[in-house]
């Protein structure tokens, strides 16, 4: 049938392919597998890495082809697009269908086309409406009572709206990636380093883009804690003050877990550092001998009298919870050079190479934070989208579905005979045990 | 200690494996009985444990600051959950698998299933004890969340479902290969992984939604392509293909079950493969 749909109707075939389930599964395989490739080669890293990962041709072709930011490429949003579309033309095709199916309650009429589960007869002096009242009421709850075309009719139905179900997943779904294209285009999103002490009027959107502030935030002070020193740190925390024309406005406390919004952004703490301002002053020590040296960062430094060469490589504020710090490499003369933490606070930890022990007489250091920034107007969409989601769950598949029917008439002859007629598309172990009680129930109430 | 305790527990499972199997061998009804009370003791024993290590969590937890408000106290207990580590999270899975198990199967949960569960539930509890640091470590600031707790248990839930929908599948094609009469009929083993498929389902997505909200809150991203989060939506893309084959073009039996083992294969690799292959941003759990 469908193939002869193709020929005579292109524009049936169209909308027969965008709402077809083979479409989606389609779909979901190419998105599984662009994912699959977007974890196996690493995202958003500089061309050269990929050379050296994968060689030249193919890291060319990886960076040439989208496959190092993969999740913002053709090979990802067509699909996604396509998918979105899939769900649009589904919604679009059976949501009217499900909505009048579950506006639509059960009745005595539509209800004799359910399928016949059983009969019970009384004898005709035998008055079966209390037996069937009260047996209905047991295991079904509350009933309703017709006639139609002279039958009495009870009638009993549970998860009328669950063909709702799969079109709430899919409206959420939607709302998700509608969100996340809000995100894309109406949100900002930036990083904003800040001195301790350091006031900003703007964040960093792109390499070399600010963005200016319409308010003022300052940094004032940053501090790294550990449980105990050595160990793991208990917390990162940048206390900030925001200004308005100048005033002072809120003062706040950033963690990480603890974002601080103002003026319609919000600042999380995404990471922190420390830098040295000026050279390191050292003392030299062998035996009872001492001597001050400086050293600058990153630069070489003869040690007095050609005994080697000394590079402070790097500060930490903050190492590992003993304090300020510096990583030195000292090289004697010829050889690999030798690379040590000094230790502001606590001169005599750590081992020392060479004949000497280096103690760090100061270090002038600023202590930095840096922030996420951003404004997601699509954050709100998503949430709805995750909010929809659950009771659309519930409804598509926990929710349970049955409908019961107790025809009730008088036969030819004048017995009552009473038909239980019922479907449950979903649950037939449940409902099959509850047609078994309902009629031995009901016929234990007969006489005979 | 407690470490010891989780030795225990693995060789009581063990000792479950061992009998379920002798059962469905010499379908023995005795044996099966046995088989029920022992797990249960196990699955006792390791709630006992838990608890155990989530106190001894929060008593450490005490040593770095003792909370003042009664707000405080209950905020430090969920934070102090088991469940912050790669160890924590194998043994809590452990323990989700026959949890789980008994109220998913019901009945049902006996012969080569239970035994299958129960072993995968041993070798959780083996690697545990034998090749993972099971040191308590205090928190680090990006676990500080009270999303912490419904995040893991929702999302090692929705493994131990899929785990338990990996079962009936392997279950499922035995039995059509070599039907026994003692395992269950087929279409009742269909209808297994079908339930089970729709619970770790629900779980994956609370599990995904619930690490979304957190994630905004802690990274100011909901969704970064990290490739825990990338495994864990092709996990549902895969789950999600199955549901729509099976409830729109009334696929079942065979290719159901093959699809349940590959969708569980990509749950492990979420799991296991992600920690140890590939870097992110959940490298903490190691």
């Amino acid at each position: 049938m469908s193939a002869t749909r193709i020929h005579s109707k292109p524009k049936s075939w169209l909308w027969g392919t965008l709402t077809s389930i083979r479409l989606t599964v389609f779909v979901l395989l190419i998105l599984a597998t662009v994912a699959v490739i977007g974890t196996v080669v690493p995202q958003n890293q500089p061309l050269g890495q990929y050379l050296r990962i994968f060689g030249a041709g193919w890291g060319e072709l990886l960076w040439r082809g989208g496959f190092t930011n993969i999740y913002f490429s053709p090979w990802f949003l067509a699909p996604t697009f396509l998918l979105a579309l899939n769900i649009c033309a589904c919604i679009i095709h059976g949501l009217p269908q499900a909505v009048k199916r579950s506006t639509r309650p059960l009745t005595g009429g539509t209800a004799l086309a359910l399928p016949e589960r059983g009969q019970v007869t009384w004898p005709a002096e035998a008055d079966p409406h209390p037996v069937i009242a009260g047996v209905l009421r047991r295991e079904l709850g509350h009933c309703r009572w017709e006639t139609h075309q002279g039958q009495e009719v009870y009638l009993m139905e549970r998860g009328r709206c669950r063909p709702l179900g799969p079109y709430l997943i899919h409206v959420a779904l939607l709302l998700i990636l509608a969100g996340g294209l809000i995100g894309k285009f109406l949100g900002v999103e930036g990083q904003l380093p800040l001195d301790q002490g350091e006031v900003a009027n703007a964040f960093q959107v792109g390499p070399r883009t600010e963005k200016p502030l319409n308010f003022q935030v300052r940094l004032d002070k940053f501090q790294v804690s550990y449980y105990e020193p050595g160990g793991t740190p208990k917390e990162f925390r940048s206390d900030l003050t925001f200004f308005q024309n100048g005033r002072e406005v809120l003062r706040a406390t950033c963690r990480v877990n603890e974002p601080v919004s103002f003026g319609g952004l919000t600042f999380y703490q995404a990471s922190y550092g420390t830098e040295a301002t000026g050279p390191i002053r050292l003392i030299m020590q062998q035996g009872n001998q001492r001597q001050t040296i400086e050293a600058p960062l990153r630069q070489p430094v003869e040690l007095p009298g050609g005994r080697g060469k000394i590079i402070a490589m790097r500060v930490d504020g903050n190492f590992q919870g003993y304090g300020p710090a510096v990583l030195m490499a000292y090289s004697p003369g010829s050889g690999h050079p030798l690379v040590f933490w000094a230790l502001k606070d606590h001169p005599e930890l750590g081992e020392q190479p060479g004949p000497y022990r280096f103690i760090v007489e100061s270090m002038p250091l600023r202590y930095y934070s840096v922030f996420q920034v951003k404004h997601d107007p699509g954050v709100w969409w998503v949430y709805t989208g995750f909010l929809l989601f659950l009771p659309g769950l519930y409804l598509a598949f926990f929710r349970p579905t049955e409908r019961w029917a107790l025809v009730l008439a008088k036969t030819p002859k004048g017995r009552w005979q009473a038909r239980l007629l019922g479907a449950s598309p979903r649950q037939r172990e449940e409902f099959a045990a509850r047609q078994e009680r309902l009629l031995m129930e009901l016929k234990r109430g007969t006489p005979s | 200690m407690i470490g010891q305790f989780f030795g225990v527990v693995m060789l009581i499972y063990l000792l479950v494996a061992i009998l379920f199997l002798m059962e469905e061998l010499w379908s023995s009804p005795r044996l099966q009985a046995a088989g029920r009370i022992i797990l249960w003791l196990g699955l006792g024993l390791q709630t006992a444990g838990l608890i155990g290590r989530w106190v001894e969590n929060y008593r450490l937890a005490l040593v770095h600051g003792p909370p003042a408000a009664w707000s405080e106290k209950l905020r430090l207990v969920i934070l102090h959950a088991p469940l912050s580590n790669f160890y924590e999270s194998l043994i809590f899975f452990a323990w989700c698998l026959p949890a789980l198990g008994l109220l998913a199967f019901r009945r049902y949960l006996k012969g080569y299933l239970a035994a299958l569960i129960a072993v995968l539930s041993t070798l959780l509890l083996a690697y545990a004890s034998f090749g993972v640091d099971s040191h308590i470590k205090p928190l680090m600031p990006a676990l500080k969340s009270n999303w912490l707790l419904v995040h893991v248990v929702t999302a090692f839930l929705g493994y131990a479902a899929f785990a338990l929908a990996f079962g009936s599948a392997i279950l499922y094609l035995i039995q059509e290969r070599r039907p026994r009469p003692s395992l269950p009929p087929l279409p009742l083993i269909d209808g297994l992984i079908y339930r089970t498929t729709v619970l770790g389902f629900l779980l994956l997505t609370l599990g995904i939604i619930t690490g979304a909200v957190w994630a905004e809150t802690a990274w100011g991203r909901y969704w970064s392509w990290d490739p825990k989060e990338t495994w864990s939506l092709i996990t549902w893309f895969i789950y999600a293909a199955l549901l729509h084959a099976r409830l729109l073009k009334g696929w079942h039996g065979r290719r159901i079950a093959w699809l349940a083992v590959l969708g569980f294969m990509a749950v492990l690799f979420t799991y296991f493969g992600v920690s140890f292959l590939l870097t992110g941003l959940h490298s903490y759990l190691t």
